[in-house]
């Protein structure tokens, strides 16, 4: 019986071990000063890796026994924003500078993920340089900075102009109305039945995209829009939406866009940059400013002749009302960690990492429109490619998402909505409702508007 | 129907109308079977093609130039080996966890009489129903709350839990089967209890817990859902990961690259289980369903 | 001294009991904990950000009340009911038990040919199994070639019928269990019985139907009792395929508690589909141990 007593407390000592490396399995918190620096990269996005490994290069060196430990996340951006996300909870896993895009710095603010930049923006000098539009982008709910943007975008039509003129449409192409649009779409597919001729992003998988490159370039354009501004509501039941809704109906049930099922696959738009518009498969699509960064010299899609080959129209209201025409902007930002127990290295990172030098390379590299007044002259960035000057033109005419934090879940709502229209599950008007169904359980009778 | 009759029987009809019979019934079942194969084995053609055709698609067919060039351009420390060594990691230390939690649970369990071990194995066998993928959301906030988010170790422990009952299960059945006797001998002979689980049970089951060690270990090397949530650094994401970020950015793309990367990964558990498999009857069924 | 020696006693059996200790630890942090949490946290709106990431508030039965209003959560359940229905109740056991039976009659070569076949889908890491099933269904892949030999022209299967993609997809990864679980069960029938059986002229099925399968009926429940929660419990498989859509057509309720909790970062509407995928699980746990005990009385 004595042995099997011992037995129990040789066991104890093996459950005591256990116990201890559970214990031991936090991490370790002891830094010599370690700037974490998470962000975005894919075989397609490299921009940002490289400007970030030469701002580190350029870092370590000035700033003696700092390291900057990288850590790109390959992903696309929603999985990135998960998984960005998923970091920022923990005071141990959240970065101290990182890569996010304009659309949550507001929620991220609120969420407390975000540090106030306000003080440490008044000692860099460069911080003036920066377009006041750009500086909004990081404001937060309070009036404070917390974000700086490294560049902006429009959207436009992208369209190959070597099949807009095998179907008889005259280059440069600018439609008026959505009617343009469709009568040159109906126009190409007569041509080439094998064409896709006019593309426009919809459903879940294509995620911001979908909005970004296509839903909201139409309801924009209809006097309606998503939120309004002056009510600090969102807005319900206009006919813009539904409108906008059958306009995407018409371009898919017609084959005038992509395959639905081809729309429902997350890699689509590599398919619409890397092989139908450079084969000459698709006439056009909605696409931001920064399609030539896939098919200049280095990009993913190389594409030597895109400069003569591709055209640039402004994506035109319903009927042509004015201003003629719409845009949508966006673009992404860098932001130091709230939790950062190095703010102010992580700061003097986050300006080395957007000096003129490394902005100017981002870019060109990333086909950006420039947010630094100094950048945005400089000979360099304007000869980057052929059309850094008529999508610069669109920011007369874009518009921005509704800067709250609850706009994440409503954007899916609206890809929801688009989804269940191109796939042919409602009807435009019935969609219409459901999404304006999920906005009031999203956000609460009090905080919509019928219009 | 008695043995009786039937035996009766067997003398009389057997040489004649049956063995045709069987023979016919063989026959069917050999087809039915040989289509069944075929259906099952189809999916994994595409991978085995694909996977040396540096032309691959989606389609099966013949690699025009057959080629090891996908192989080659998954060999690099970034994509290939840094995820496996992590993949090992986290599956033989989950699999050693859950040897050790189980062996010694298992002890008191088989060869003790108490009233607690009847309600204890309920709870077990409830453990193994419980579906982790649902409770993948309160465990990310859990490690969240105990900042155990992206460790290593914290994900192995938890790996750990989640096969944990079905090893207890398993491995109280394989030590149930070693006899009591041969211990109380050892004891006779002064042996304590630890020195004849080490010295006697253990070996005896040897078979067994490999048996458990490779189910555990196949577990842990497929997961793709755990590590996803609770380890954020790329350096310390597991094959399964990998993979799945190589989908979504070649996936469009390198077909065959991503056929080879996947078969790559595949290997390691494939020839484990064949190991087993071929070494004890791998039939999971009496351990689980016992 | 009866008392010290009931002390001993007491004593001893507690360090009996003592190697059990880290198995429950484990069991208690890793699964009662965040089972736990999960009730906790789905009656407030917890979330990955926004204001709620930073100071949760407790919103009652909220989010289950929002579950009944929401179109999708319905939805979802019956889709889950449907995937676990066909691809594991029917489809995994029905084959699986098919293939232990035919493979008593047919030659070991075919046996060992189809064993590997159904196994190597099982063995296969989850992932690897989900990519392979994906380009087999995708629009050129392999079985759209096989029905083109035939002269069929096929559908985009991953979009035209997702539900019965992802179901066949389960039944190829799954059905090995079933086949392990039966030809392990049918092994132990005695062989008189059946023969038994033949020579009273009972034909192939009656003789299945009257005598072997209520001989393994223990095998089977148990078979569609563990299946049942596998199946309920996947994810990447239908991660990989459809990721829920095209527009939920295929979001079962691992599927939207993930989408919801990560993707959406609504952790407390999350964590309240992943409760009641728990409780599911539980009632299932609870009457399969109910049955086993019945088969041992």
């Amino acid at each position: 019986m004595r042995r099997r007593a011992r037995m129990g407390a040789a066991l104890f000592g093996v459950l005591a071990l256990l116990a201890s490396a559970a214990c031991s399995s936090q991490p370790q918190t002891n830094e010599k000063q370690t700037i974490k620096v998470v962000y975005q990269k894919t075989d397609s996005f490299t921009a940002l890796d490289k400007v970030f490994k030469d701002a580190k290069q350029e870092f370590e060196a000035a700033n003696a026994g700092v390291t900057v430990d990288l850590q790109p996340i390959q992903a696309n951006d929603d999985d990135y924003g998960t998984k960005l996300a998923l970091a920022q909870r923990s005071p141990d896993t959240a970065p101290d500078v990182f890569y996010e895009d304009t659309f949550k710095v507001r929620s991220d603010v609120d969420a407390g993920y975000l540090l106030k930049l306000d003080d440490k923006l008044a000692t860099w000098s460069d911080w003036s340089t920066f377009n006041e539009g750009a500086k909004a982008a990081g404001r937060g709910d309070d009036g404070g900075i917390y974000a700086v943007p490294l560049g902006t975008d429009t959207r436009a039509i992208w369209y190959n102009k070597t099949v807009l003129q095998k179907a008889g449409i005259p280059v440069p192409w600018q439609p008026k109305t959505w009617d343009d649009i469709l009568s040159a779409a109906r126009k190409m597919k007569a041509a080439d039945p094998s064409l896709v001729p006019f593309n426009m992003y919809a459903g879940k998988a294509t995620g911001e995209g979908t909005v970004m490159q296509g839903f909201y370039e139409l309801l924009y354009g209809t006097g309606n829009s998503l939120y309004s501004e002056s009510d600090k509501k969102w807005v319900l039941g206009s006919k813009g939406f539904i409108d906008s809704l059958q306009f995407l109906k018409t371009l898919y049930d017609e084959k005038l866009a992509v395959d639905p099922a081809d729309a429902l696959d997350s890699n689509v738009w590599k398919k619409v940059f890397g092989e139908w518009l450079p084969q000459g498969k698709m006439g056009a699509t909605v696409e931001g400013s920064y399609a030539p960064s896939f098919w200049q010299k280095g990009g993913a899609y190389e594409w030597p002749g895109y400069a003569q080959d591709m055209g640039v129209a402004m994506f035109p209201t319903q009927f042509g009302q004015d201003p003629g025409g719409v845009s949508m902007s966006g673009g992404w930002t860098l932001a130091v960690g709230a939790k950062s127990k190095n703010a102010d290295l992580a700061f003097k990172f986050l300006t080395t990492a957007l000096s003129k030098k490394n902005a100017l390379a981002f870019d060109v590299d990333n086909s950006q429109i420039a947010v630094r007044t100094d950048v945005a002259s400089d000979p360099g960035y304007q000869a980057a490619n052929p059309f850094v000057k008529d999508v610069s033109n669109l920011v007369d005419v874009t518009h921005f998402r509704p800067a709250t934090a609850d706009y994440p879940s409503i954007s899916l709502a609206v890809q929801e909505a688009t989804e269940a229209v191109i796939t042919g599950k409602r009807s435009p008007a019935e969609a219409a409702a459901d999404y304006d169904a999920s906005v009031r359980k999203l956000v609460g009778d009090a905080k919509v508007i019928q219009k | 129907m008695t043995v009786f009759r039937a035996a009766q029987a067997l003398t009389v009809k057997r040489p004649t109308a049956a063995r045709a019979g069987a023979r016919r019934a063989r026959l069917a079942a050999n087809s039915a079977l040989a289509v069944i194969g075929l259906c099952f084995v189809l999916p994994l053609a595409w991978l085995l093609l694909a996977s040396v055709d540096p032309h691959a698609g989606y389609q099966t067919r013949w690699p025009a130039s057959p080629s090891f060039a996908n192989f080659a351009a998954v060999l690099t420390p970034e994509l290939l080996f840094q995820p496996l060594v992590n993949s090992l990691l986290l599956s033989a230390g989950t699999a050693i966890v859950n040897m050790v939690a189980a062996v010694l649970a298992a002890y008191p369990l088989s060869r003790y009489r108490s009233r607690f071990n009847k309600p204890f194995m309920y709870a077990i066998l409830i453990g193994t129903s419980l579906p982790v993928t649902a409770i993948m959301v309160p465990v990310y906030g859990l490690f969240v709350q105990l900042q155990l988010l992206d460790s290593m170790p914290a994900t192995i422990f938890f790996m750990a839990t989640t096969t944990l009952p079905m090893a207890i299960w398993m491995t109280r059945n394989f030590m149930d089967s070693v006899p009591l006797e041969l211990e109380e001998a050892a004891w006779m002979d002064g042996a304590s209890g630890p020195a004849t689980l080490r010295k006697i049970v253990l070996p005896l089951m040897r078979q067994g817990l490999g048996v458990v060690f490779v189910f555990v270990f196949m577990q842990a090397w497929g997961n793709f859902f755990v590590p996803f949530i609770l380890l954020l650094t790329t350096a310390k994401q597991p094959a399964s990961v990998s993979v799945f970020s190589f989908f979504g950015q070649h996936g469009a793309i390198a077909y065959g690259q991503l056929a080879a990367f996947s078969i790559l990964y595949s290997v390691p558990v494939l020839v484990l289980y064949t190991v087993v498999a071929r070494g004890s009857k791998f039939e999971l069924s009496p351990s689980i369903a016992a | 001294m009866p008392d010290s020696t009931r002390r001993r006693a007491i004593k001893h059996r507690f360090l009996r009991l003592l190697p059990v200790v880290p198995s429950i630890l484990l069991l208690a942090l890793f699964f009662l904990a965040p089972v736990a949490w999960s009730f906790g946290a789905s009656f407030t709106d917890a979330a990955l950000t926004g204001k709620a990431a930073l100071h949760p508030q407790w919103v009652g039965v909220d989010n289950y009340a929002r579950m009944l209003g929401d179109a999708v959560f319905p939805l979802s359940a019956w889709l889950t009911v449907v995937f676990v229905g066909a691809s594991a109740i029917l489809g995994q056991n029905l084959l699986g038990l098919a293939i232990a039976v035919l493979m008593g009659k047919a030659g070991g070569t075919m046996n060992s040919f189809v064993g590997t076949a159904v196994v190597a889908a099982w063995v296969l890491p989850e992932i690897v199994a989900a990519f392979a099933a994906y380009a087999y269904f995708s629009q050129d892949g392999t079985l759209n070639q096989v029905l083109g030999m035939f002269g069929v022209h096929g559908a985009n299967w991953l979009y035209a019928l997702p539900m019965a993609t992802i179901i066949l997809a389960n039944i190829w990864r799954g059905t090995a269990f079933s086949m392990l679980v039966y030809r392990a069960a049918l092994s132990e029938v005695p062989r008189d019985v059946s023969e038994a059986a033949l020579m009273d002229g009972a034909r192939g099925w009656q003789r299945l139907a009257y005598i072997t399968l209520p001989i393994i009926r223990g095998s089977i429940a148990t078979n569609l009792m563990l299946i049942t929660l596998q199946t309920l419990a996947v994810f990447t498989l239908i991660w990989v395929m459809t990721a829920g859509g095209p527009s939920n057509a295929s979001t079962t309720l691992p599927v939207l508690a993930y989408q919801e909790a990560f993707k959406l970062g609504d952790i407390g509407y999350g964590t309240a589909i992943a409760s009641v995928l728990i409780l599911i699980g539980l009632v299932f746990g609870a009457a399969y141990v109910r049955l086993l005990r019945g088969e041992k009385q």
